[in-house]
């Protein structure tokens, strides 16, 4: 600390006086730098939200700000059933969630058993694969007359289809979709345990059991709550599953389809928008409750922190069995997923049969031949967007890391919070904010889409960006601006060399993440800027041919699963890459 | 060579068409009259088609153009919708080459309008869709009326959209409107509501879930969706129900059309022989009346034969036999909104209030029927009949009330 005060006065040595020019240091760079930060914020974030969130006070029919949308949200049954029955959805998917991840991440995490990596890495996929490439693989397995249904008959196990999709099917796509975030969390909790603690309780003479409930459950709660609202607000920004599955009276479902089919009735755009409004609050709420209450409850104790890995357990041969038992049924769900998606995406007229009997490479060579402009516009988006990602998200990295900057606990905050914060609501508030007649309309441009690309997905490179910060050593780029380097000399020459791993797995997790984006583009997109997501969704929404949608799906899981052995491979593990994503929309 | 590039360019000859017709139409016609175009006046021709959405969606983005239009024709959608376009003065009356191979009217419905603002180029009729297996594999009949669509055991096999979401959905609800009368009408929509399995996001939507065999009936298809479906493949029929009516899909010219002259040159074509070729290969019916299918077959059209077997063996569509509905546009045009949003409030968000409610008093009958021959049964007779008067009305509390009643009255 004193050395770098110091050098801020004596403002280093020649060469970098020449280089770099004086305001660098006159100018206090991380103000400059907060500021410019802010303004991008304020400009991308906090505006258009702030827009979104008067609109929702607009009523129809004078055009004037008042509470009667809200009125008629709470008044209205039919909202207000919406709401409750989002709720009943987030606590019966977080229920689901819980106790298939209990076990599973207590496996996971504590016994030694052999080729658990690599069910490791698959019970961690869905959290990678697109929500909406799993609800289509499932709509095709679990349909009336589906896969499984079609067996199940054949079998003469049933005479009659049984429904799967509906509220209950939504219930266990949802759960496997988010399963991933509880069991990281699980094991987050399972693994900073202090060992000595649960020793100390098998010393005394309790059971596995009752330690596991006296001691490591109540241990846990803290980073199980953690993944528990990232779990329960899901329902509250996904549309899309629910739509596949059939069910609309859901809020996020409801919000899409009154923003994107109002047509001419103004009414109903309003009370979209004040249904994206609540859906948003929800998430908001739950994650400032959140927030506080971990930050209040947080069990340091008098534990001196663990090992890396905390404590193994090695399991008896029937817990042994029981185990690889349960891991290999939760892995045959989730392989269910891209090898259904790869069926479909193969052959044509799969219907009524439990597997196709037409197989063709057509729907491959219409998206290659017909819809190359999807591929094109992906990974030109993307790929815009990564460069503001991965500029903007290293100078907040840095501001957060290695300053005191002001309003650095704001940056982080608002940061985090557009983790849980809905997609549909960034949408319909860049559509408001950036259209003709409000101001800068720079919805014209196709500019746009990488622009809400980056502004939904830098968290997932921030947090990689930060961390990758904190493990270097300070005293490196202290070293180089002691030797007379300035501060964005040290910067390029010194930090981003070393922080280069934890930043090449942030941009790979950026990526994937702004490569899915469905949520955001689908309000934004006009005609020409359509990507390999919003093609899927027409192809399904318009289109004969489920086919084309699956190989479009299958395509991107894929593309996904390529940049996610590449990240784990440089990241040092798939475990380190998934901690980076979760945490997601 | 920079200055001729840009010549050539700026002198690109253009047609914009915006409307709500089909992909796969779109397509086949793009491609056709590129290929005529160049061959008839030796240039390349752009052709650049916008579908914003449905046809209200289309006709809302014409009416922002506020009269200086990025589209020259508008092509697609009913009479409804080209007459919104006319009263608005959006378009002009142009009187193509062939206006007059386009019957003026059919079973007392218009098909092309007199002044010349549009005409038919793909008729086709409101029908619902079934999927063949799957209603065997349920072991029930094909539903041939509106009446046996009501039939209990079709209960939660039949997928449908709201009519705000799909054009095709508002005129089933018009014509059971006008069919049965308002009353009598909404009465039967909430009963057809209590039939539903699944809400659909548009009648697209519904056509997949029949193709796929999700759901064995879906409601409101155009006619020609059940054709295509059976080209690639799909065990699908089409239910052209016992009351309905014909939308004559029609093309318009745009007032002040940036490129009237290649407007006009599109629209002949469009009602020429080739044009209407296109028109079938896209997977919609042609509509001049002097052409014959199984000539077209004979040629080597394919579609052709997909036609004549969904038409049922005719030979051109308005060979078709059936009666339809004495159709009240007026009338239709006068509650758009209302019905729509009526339909929304009153059935849609009350689905599973309409259901329970139904099969309440289908249980209390069935109880009736059940000591019928034992004991005197007409008050609860007469008290169900009520709930279900009251049921049609909307009234569930009451109507659940009632069969209550019925029930108490057996005891």
């Amino acid at each position: 600390m004193l050395l770098r005060q110091k050098r801020n006065k004596d403002a280093g040595g020649l060469w970098a006086r020449l280089r770099f020019p004086r305001w660098e240091r006159a100018l206090r760079p991380e103000l400059t730098l907060s500021a410019f930060a802010w303004l991008v914020i304020l400009f991308f974030i906090v505006y258009p939200v702030s827009l979104l969130v008067i609109d929702s006070f607009r009523v129809a029919s004078t055009g004037r700000l008042g509470f009667q949308n809200y009125k008629a949200f709470f008044s209205d049954l039919y909202y207000f059933n919406t709401f409750v029955r989002t709720c009943l959805l987030s606590a019966l998917v977080l229920l689901t969630t819980t106790v298939l991840a209990l076990p599973l991440a207590y496996i996971l995490a504590r016994y030694k058993l052999r080729g658990m990596t690599f069910f490791t890495a698959l019970t961690l996929l869905p959290i990678v694969l697109p929500a909406y490439a799993g609800a289509f693989a499932w709509v095709v397995f679990f349909g009336r007359f589906g896969t499984f249904n079609l067996l199940l008959m054949q079998w003469g196990l049933i005479s009659k289809p049984l429904n799967l999709l509906g509220f209950p099917g939504l219930v266990i796509m949802q759960s496997l979709h988010l399963l991933p975030f509880m069991v990281l969390s699980l094991m987050a909790a399972y693994t900073s345990i202090d060992p000595a603690l649960e020793e100390a309780a098998e010393v005394e003479g309790a059971s596995g059991v009752r330690r596991f409930f006296t001691i490591t459950l109540p241990l846990s709660t803290p980073s199980y709550l953690a993944g528990a609202v990232l779990v329960f607000l899901w329902p509250f920004t996904d549309w899309l599953t629910p739509l596949i599955f059939g069910v609309t009276d859901l809020l996020p479902t409801t919000a899409y389809i009154n923003i994107a089919y109002h047509f001419t009735d103004v009414t109903r755009r309003y009370m979209g928008i004040v249904s994206v409004v609540m859906a948003s609050a929800v998430c908001v709420g739950a994650f400032l409750l959140l927030k506080t209450w971990v930050e209040r409850k947080r069990y340091t104790g008098l534990s001196k922190g663990t090992l890396l890995g905390g404590r193994t357990i090695k399991p008896t041969f029937a817990v042994r069995m029981l185990s690889y038992l349960y891991v290999f049924f939760i892995s045959a769900i989730i392989l269910i997923i891209p090898v259904v998606l790869a069926l479909s995406g193969f052959s044509r007229r799969w219907v009524l049969t439990p597997f196709p009997r037409y197989w063709t490479l057509e729907n491959f060579r219409l998206i290659f031949a017909e819809a190359g402009m999807l591929i094109y516009n992906s990974f030109r988006f993307t790929g815009v967007a990564l460069l503001m990602g991965v500029s903007f998200g290293l100078l907040v990295a840095y501001l957060l890391a290695r300053t005191n900057a002001p309003g650095r606990a704001g940056l982080e905050f608002v940061n985090s919070l557009m983790l849980v914060f809905p997609g549909v609501a960034v949408g319909v508030a860049f559509l408001r904010a950036f259209w003709y007649g409000h101001g800068i309309p720079l919805a014209t441009h196709w500019i746009i889409m990488p622009l809400a690309l980056f502004v939904r997905r830098l968290p997932y490179f921030l947090r990689m960006a930060y961390a990758a910060y904190q493990q270097l050593d300070p005293s490196l780029e202290e070293a180089a601006e002691v030797a007379g380097a300035g501060k964005f000399r040290t910067f390029a020459t010194i930090s981003v060399p070393l922080l280069l791993k934890g930043i090449f797995v942030g941009v790979i997790m950026f990526f994937i993440m702004a490569f899915q984006e469905i949520s955001t583009a689908i309000f934004l997109y006009r005609g020409g800027w359509e990507t390999l997501p919003i093609g899927l969704y027409l192809n399904w929404h318009r289109g004969m041919e489920f086919g084309i949608a699956s190989a479009m799906a299958f395509l991107m899981v894929c593309i996904v699963f390529v940049l996610l052995a590449i990240a784990a491979r440089i990241g040092g593990g798939i475990l380190k890459v998934a901690w980076g994503a979760s945490g997601r929309d | 060579m920079l200055a001729l590039v840009g010549v050539v360019s700026s002198a690109q000859q253009k047609v914009v068409w915006i409307g709500p017709i089909y992909k796969e139409l779109a397509e086949s016609l793009t491609r056709g009259f590129k290929d005529y175009y160049l061959r008839t006046y030796g240039e390349p021709i752009e052709v650049t088609f916008i579908r914003p959405g449905g046809w209200p969606v289309c006709v809302d983005k014409v009416r922002e153009w506020g009269g200086q239009p990025d589209a020259d024709v508008f092509l697609g959608s009913g009479a409804p919708a080209h007459r919104l376009l006319q009263n608005l003065g959006l378009t002009v009356p142009y009187k193509h080459a062939h206006w007059e191979a386009i019957p003026a009217e059919w079973h007392g419905m218009m098909v092309k309008d007199p002044d010349g603002y549009w005409s038919a180029f793909a008729p086709w009729l409101v029908s619902n869709m079934y999927n063949e297996p799957v209603l065997n594999m349920f072991n029930l009949p094909v539903p041939q009326t509106w009446e046996d669509l009501l039939d209990p055991r079709y209960r939660g096999l039949v997928a449908m959209c709201l009519p705000y979401a799909s054009g095709t959905m508002h005129e089933v609800c018009e014509i059971i409107l006008q069919y049965y009368g308002e009353k009598d009408g909404w009465a039967y929509l909430r009963y057809l509501g209590a039939q539903v399995g699944r809400w659909t996001t548009g009648s697209t939507d519904t056509t997949h879930m029949v193709t796929r065999g999700e759901y064995p009936i879906g409601i409101a298809q155009p006619q020609m969706n059940a054709m295509v479906a059976r080209r690639d493949g799909y065990p699908v029929g089409n239910l052209v129900p016992n009351v309905t009516i014909l939308v004559p899909e029609s093309a318009a010219l745009l007032k002040n059309a940036p490129n009237e002259k290649n407007a006009k040159i599109f629209l002949d074509w469009l009602y020429s022989e080739e044009g209407q070729k296109y028109v079938l290969m896209g997977g919609y019916f042609p509509a001049r009346s002097d052409i014959s299918l199984s000539a077209w077959a004979a040629e080597g059209i394919t579609m052709a034969n997909h036609a004549i077997n969904a038409l049922g063996g005719k030979d051109n569509f308005w060979q078709l036999e059936l009666e339809l509905l004495n159709y009240d546009l007026a009338l239709a045009e006068s509650r758009w909104d209302f019905v729509n949003k009526y339909f929304e409030e009153e059935i849609y968000r009350k689905w599973d209030e309409l259901k329970n409610t139904l099969t309440q008093i289908e249980q209390v009958e069935a109880e009736i029927k059940r000591v019928a021959n034992s004991r005197d049964v007409s008050e609860a007779l007469a008290l169900v009949a009520q709930a279900r008067a009251l049921f049609g009305e909307g009234n569930l509390a009451e109507a659940r009330a009632t069969a209550e009643k019925a029930r108490a009255a057996l005891k």
